[in-house]
């Protein structure tokens, strides 16, 4: 009971200051936003259009453009906008019509398109999207063109003919399969990847950082006040872990019921998220025992902590997803409870599998808590002991 | 061990590497008494107390609290005692009121009795009418008041005082030294460590003297005072026959010298307050009339110089 007393107390302190609250609560649940708005599975390339007195042709190019569904088309008044807008990075594409593109097709001559793509993986994808609507177009102009030569009626009439017959022909069925996992996969939702990512690097982050609130403890004199108390060192310790771990796994669960009620994110197969939840709980719990119990100033442990917080969550995932890492990077993460923790995560949400196949992610993160919890425990002790 | 001794502790010892902290220091404290330990800083009164409340694992000796053996394991020993420790140990960001409640749980109180006793501590201390705010917030003196009012919560058979007067000011000062007075009246034994002598002086039924890890000396002050040979000094401002005066006052027992001199008398004796009617009175037979008397009686100060051959606040 008195150990309940502790843990009770610790968490009473933590969430009465506001700045807590701010950390542990709101500002992962905004990053979750954050990041679901920018890289999400609703993403859709931008494009910029410079048209000028396009004409129908050209106004049938823009709107198939904006139609294709993949590409945010925006119609720009000055071609060099286009191109800074480009090269800042603002636009993932442009394209520039040149002025009066109707009328240098219907009158037989050659419209120059100039096309503008960042130089990276993203502008080759808009640029396949863009090309195959200027095919499309193109397609259809040469065979009126051709009809409009051999028949003698007007182009405008061969093209429209062109049109219905490109229509009523049957489409040829392009059946597209992708091998392995996408970064930031559309079944998971916009939100999905962000927060499992975010869950993990703030439960960890407030762990160590909340070691503060630990070395206060000792600092101030109340752990030895405490064990003047006849209450037992053993009961001490563990009343500061259950304090700790409680702290971890309240924002971990209302990380995952607010993402899940406000994003809609899932996650999975329940016991096996609540199983990791619990698990990667302990461990941060260890892991801000141990600091609060090695370093003995609030300044130590806040810059360490933080340190330690950001880096391990950047090398185990939590910032850029594990997917983009090399192979030997992805070994290399493995050597945080973070990397296991998303391993197991992504077992249970994309590949939509149960709690026995994420034993081996559970039984890591179990070791890893143990072994922490035991140095944490050992080291604690001594330090209030003397 | 006596049945009446709350405390009771032989031969304490502790050393950190080669340096001894304590080294068999030994003492009692009976119901109701109040114990001081007089030394200057590093003397090893913070290490003697925390091995007697059971903080600090001791080398070698023995403690018994309300006669049950005290170690840092202890759980029914450390019911009998009251800690005071010299920081504030208090949560600042805590209220008064969740501060005394938090640390009477951990002293084993029913959850009834949780709340009532909270109250009663906080009249006590004079805190109840802040006793919704958070200590942050308190000034040093009322921090202080609260820190020494966890130490009463669950009514200790002993209370174990650190220094608690430590950078207090005056008033709050008095306020304590007050409670404390109070507390001793109300039959708790107290032991009580300071560097002030005037504190140790003016609470202490006993005082043990301590320097350097080891027990000096201890008794009451006058037994203190007659151990080193000190005796009260008395400046008498008269005139007349100041000669015979001195002569006479000279032939009574605990009068040990008497020197006249241009308008005055100079006396040294044994326990001058209750000799000081019989003094006047021989100073009227021979003649001689007293304007003025000064009373200077050795005070623990001076024990200690004289036993450590070093000032109290070195």
């Amino acid at each position: 009971m008195k150990s309940l007393t502790i843990a009770g107390n610790n968490l009473r302190r933590t969430f009465r200051q506001p700045s807590n609250i701010f950390f542990v609560f709101i500002f992962p649940m905004l990053l979750i936003l954050l990041l679901g708005v920018s890289f999400g599975g609703e993403f859709k390339p931008r494009v910029g259009v410079y048209a000028d007195d396009p004409g129908p042709m050209g106004e049938e190019l823009v709107s198939s453009l904006a139609g294709s569904g993949n590409l945010e088309i925006t119609r720009i008044q000055e071609p060099e906008s286009v191109r800074s807008s480009v090269e800042r990075g603002t636009l993932q594409g442009g394209v520039l019509l040149p002025d009066g593109y109707s009328g240098i097709l219907r009158s037989g001559g050659q419209a120059r398109v100039e096309y503008l793509l960042r130089p990276d993986q993203l502008g080759q994808q808009v640029r396949t999207s863009v090309e195959s609507t200027f095919s499309r177009q193109a397609v259809i102009l040469r065979a009126a063109r051709f009809s409009s030569g051999e028949t003698g009626i007007s182009f405008d009439e061969a093209r429209t003919q062109a049109a219905a017959v490109a229509l009523a022909l049957p489409e040829i069925e392009v059946e597209v399969r992708t091998a392995g996992e996408t970064l930031y996969p559309e079944d998971r939702g916009r939100f999905g990847q962000g927060a499992s990512s975010q869950l993990l690097l703030f439960v960890f982050l407030t762990s160590l950082t909340g070691s503060v609130a630990l070395i206060e403890t000792r600092r101030l004199g109340l752990s030895r006040r405490m064990l003047s108390t006849p209450t037992p060192a053993r009961t001490l310790v563990s009343g500061e872990m259950l304090g700790r771990l409680g702290v971890a796994l309240i924002q971990g669960t209302f990380i995952m019921a607010g993402s899940w009620l406000v994003f809609g994110v899932s996650w999975g197969n329940p016991a096996g998220a609540a199983a990791l939840l619990v698990l990667f709980s302990l461990t941060a719990a260890g892991a801000g025992m141990l600091l609060g119990s090695v370093f003995s100033t609030e300044q130590q442990a806040i810059a360490v902590g933080l340190l330690l917080g950001l880096g391990l969550a950047a090398l185990g995932g939590s910032m850029v997803p594990l997917e983009a890492f090399s192979d030997t990077m992805r070994k290399v993460a493995h050597i945080t409870p973070h990397a296991w923790a998303l391993d197991g995560f992504t077992a249970l949400v994309r590949r939509g599998e149960g709690v026995d196949a994420i034993i081996t992610e559970l039984a890591v993160l179990g070791a890893y808590a143990a072994v922490l919890l035991s140095l944490a425990t050992w080291r604690l002790r001594r330090a209030i002991t003397g | 061990m006596s049945v009446q001794n709350i405390l009771e502790c032989n031969g304490l010892r502790k050393a950190f590497g080669d340096l001894v902290a304590v080294g068999g220091v030994g003492f009692h404290i009976s119901e109701g008494e109040t114990y001081g330990l007089l030394g200057p800083n590093g003397a090893g009164k913070t290490t003697t107390i925390s091995m007697i409340a059971g903080l600090l694992e001791r080398d070698r000796g023995e403690v018994f609290v309300d006669g049950m053996p005290m170690t840092t394991r202890s759980v029914r020993a450390k019911k009998a005692i009251g800690y005071v420790p010299q920081e504030l140990a208090v949560y600042p960001d805590l209220t008064a009121r969740e501060n005394l409640r938090f640390f009477a749980r951990l002293y084993g109180m029913q959850a009834t009795d949780v709340k009532r006793r909270a109250e009663e501590v906080l009249e006590i201390i004079g805190l109840g009418d802040r006793a919704g705010s958070r200590v942050k917030e308190y000034s040093g003196g009322m921090k202080r008041r609260l820190n020494i009012g966890i130490g009463l919560l669950h009514r200790p058979r002993l209370l174990i005082l650190d220094e608690p007067t430590v950078g207090v000011d005056p008033q709050s000062r008095n306020a304590i030294l007050e409670s404390v007075e109070e507390l001793a009246g109300a039959g708790m034994a107290v032991l009580y460590t300071t560097h002030y002598m005037e504190e140790a002086e003016r609470l202490c039924d006993r005082v043990g003297i301590i320097d350097l890890g080891q027990l000096m000396a201890e008794g009451t002050r006058r037994e203190l005072v007659s151990l080193v040979g000190e005796r009260d000094r008395v400046a008498l401002a008269a005139s007349g026959n100041l000669e015979a005066a001195a002569r006479a006052m000279a032939s009574l027992e605990s009068v040990h010298e008497a020197c006249p001199g241009g308008e005055s008398i100079h006396l040294l004796v044994d326990q001058a307050r209750n000799l000081l009617p019989r003094i006047l009175e021989e100073a009227a037979k021979a003649g001689a009339s007293v304007n003025g008397v000064e009373v200077t009686e050795p005070n623990l100060e001076a024990v200690f110089l004289h036993l450590t051959g070093k000032a109290l606040r070195d």
